[in-house]
């Protein structure tokens, strides 16, 4: 938005000034404020160094986990690595599956009712919780953990593309239809496109639950990825390492939301930025 | 500026759209509230402008859509040029009170969309969309999408796209239903300004017997439950008509008094 530049509201934002910062610079102002505040906390033992370790600290585990790492030889970027290829592998096949199975249940009412009460019952069962039984399926490899994340993404997607077919507007199809299309052409000129917003939605929703996913089967079986170093780290009450895993978990998590976001926008830009134009 | 030829029901000989002993039964329930339209019997010329009148319930949408081919007659036939209408087809296009405008396609990709499903080589797509946005006066926002659009710049969009498979028939559905006063009264003449342009037969629903009056050559008004016609007018006033006059006023109350 435009900042005003009428000068009565130039009186009013000079006498004002903090208000007319933009939003980051009050956002990083009040992180580092929060900081400040931890730090001192600690130092003052208001907060027991152990449980709560100052910024101070973390930023040091921080730089020893880049360059030695934790456990010593496994770095933070191989931390990261292992987590983020897990998780994309994972996500990957899940709405790669989904898509096509969504859309072809959507369009069929009787395929649809067959198959919402299975879905309902595989979307209650708690991912975590399948983690033996994959372990007995898959072994403790590389294999349970892609097929768990697979499995929690799987099922979100699935609901919402199914969803987002049933809820295309029917007069989107009657319009095609006096327009002369064909069936085929209207799944795929139609039906596809009008659900897309509700794919996107499911896709984010599921990227959310892929990284809880994550820790709990990084938890077992290896000493490589985010889930592994927080785990590591809780067993020599290494609080420090744990907040750095953490971090990354945090860091990552978000940069692939906001790529995510981006191939969004870029596909659909006419769903996107809606408030921009209604502003 | 006397444009539309008065059209009378002999001088013209065939009949475009045939509507005959047409009853529509939705899903009966005990009140027979599921008899939408009652034994119509109504003929359309062509190159016609028919409004339909009627309240809510009064089955107007019903009879449209039976037209075009969405919905089946219960019992009687719908014609169109003397064949029985089995589903829709590009030659009735049809206007929404929504636009109900693809908002993944650009205005100009709405537009190419009908000739898209008849396989029109792509260059004559796109001139056949330019010439159409130059008629309906959209030029200039050829590339915008529906959300970015005005209710009647979306209307006129929604009547480009219809006209681009060339109908013979056009079907209109409340187009200007959802309009301000103001923009409505210039989207009235604008679909005079292209039905003189196109000469195509319009079959026109409305709530609004100023509106019917205004555009039409004939007003038919239903009356609900179940839906019957309760009274054919012929108006024969020259366009463009003016919406004070005397007459204008008379023929008003003679549809008002039909409905209440």
């Amino acid at each position: 938005m435009k900042r005003s530049t009428t000068p009565s509201s130039d009186r009013l934002t000079r006498r004002w000034t903090i208000l007319a910062w933009p939003d980051w610079v009050i956002g990083i102002a009040s992180v580092v404020a929060l900081l400040l505040l931890w730090e001192l906390a600690v130092r003052l033992e208001l907060l027991s160094a152990r449980s709560f370790p100052m910024p101070s600290k973390l930023a040091q585990t921080l730089w020893t986990l880049v360059t030695v790492g934790f456990p010593r030889g496994i770095t933070a970027w191989v931390h990261v690595q292992a987590t983020v290829l897990r998780i994309l592998k994972g996500y990957i096949v899940g709405v790669t599956l989904a898509i096509p199975i969504g859309l072809i249940i959507g369009r069929s009412t009787m395929l649809e009712q067959m198959a919402r009460p299975v879905i309902t019952f595989a979307r209650s069962v708690a991912t975590i919780s399948l983690l033996p039984l994959a372990v007995a399926w898959f072994g403790v490899g590389e294999l349970t953990r892609v097929f768990l994340i697979t499995y929690a993404v799987f099922w979100v997607v699935l609901t919402s593309v199914i969803d987002g077919v049933k809820q295309v507007d029917p007069n989107y199809i009657r319009a095609a239809q006096i327009l002369g299309t064909s069936p085929s052409q209207i799944f795929t000129r139609v039906v596809l496109p009008a659900s897309l917003p509700r794919i996107f939605a499911g896709m984010k929703v599921a990227l959310g639950l892929a990284f809880l996913v994550i820790v709990a089967v990084e938890m077992i079986g290896t000493i490589e990825g985010l889930g592994a170093l927080i785990q590591e780290a809780r067993t020599f009450y290494r609080s420090d390492a744990s907040m750095v895993g953490m971090f990354f978990m945090a860091l990552f998590g978000f940069a692939l939301a906001k790529g995510l976001d981006l191939l969004e926008k870029l596909l659909l830009p006419w769903a996107t930025g809606l408030e921009e134009v209604e502003r | 500026m006397n444009m539309a030829p008065s059209v009378s029901n002999n001088s013209l000989g065939i009949e475009k759209i045939a509507i005959r002993n047409v009853t529509k039964q939705f899903q009966a329930d005990a009140e027979e509230r599921g008899l939408a339209l009652s034994k119509i019997n109504l003929s359309i010329y062509p190159n016609e402008f028919v409004s339909i009148v009627g309240r809510s319930g009064c089955g107007k949408t019903t009879l449209l859509n039976m037209i075009a081919g969405l919905l089946r007659p219960s019992t009687g036939d719908v014609l169109v040029n003397g064949e029985a209408v089995k589903g829709p087809g590009p030659d009735r296009g049809m206007v929404f009170q929504n636009a109900a405008l693809f908002p993944w396609l650009t205005a100009v990709q709405n537009i190419e969309f009908g000739p898209q499903s008849q396989n029109m080589p792509k260059n004559e797509r796109q001139l056949l969309a330019q010439e159409l946005i130059e008629l309906v006066h959209l030029t200039g926002f050829e590339h915008k999408y529906p959300r970015e659009l005005s209710g009647g710049m979306g209307q006129r969009v929604a009547i480009a796209r219809a006209l681009a498979v060339d109908p013979d028939i056009l079907l209109m559905d409340e187009p200007f239903g959802a309009l301000d006063e103001l923009t409505r009264a210039e989207m009235q003449d604008e679909l005079l300004r292209i039905w003189e342009a196109r000469k195509k037969t319009v079959v026109f629903i409305t709530h609004s017997i100023f509106e019917a009056l205004y555009l039409s050559d004939r007003i038919i008004v239903l009356s609900p439950h179940p839906g019957r016609i309760r009274m054919e007018m012929q108006v024969d006033m020259p366009r463009p008509r003016q919406r004070s006059s005397q007459r204008f006023m008379e023929d008003y109350e003679k549809i008002h008094n039909a409905i209440f």
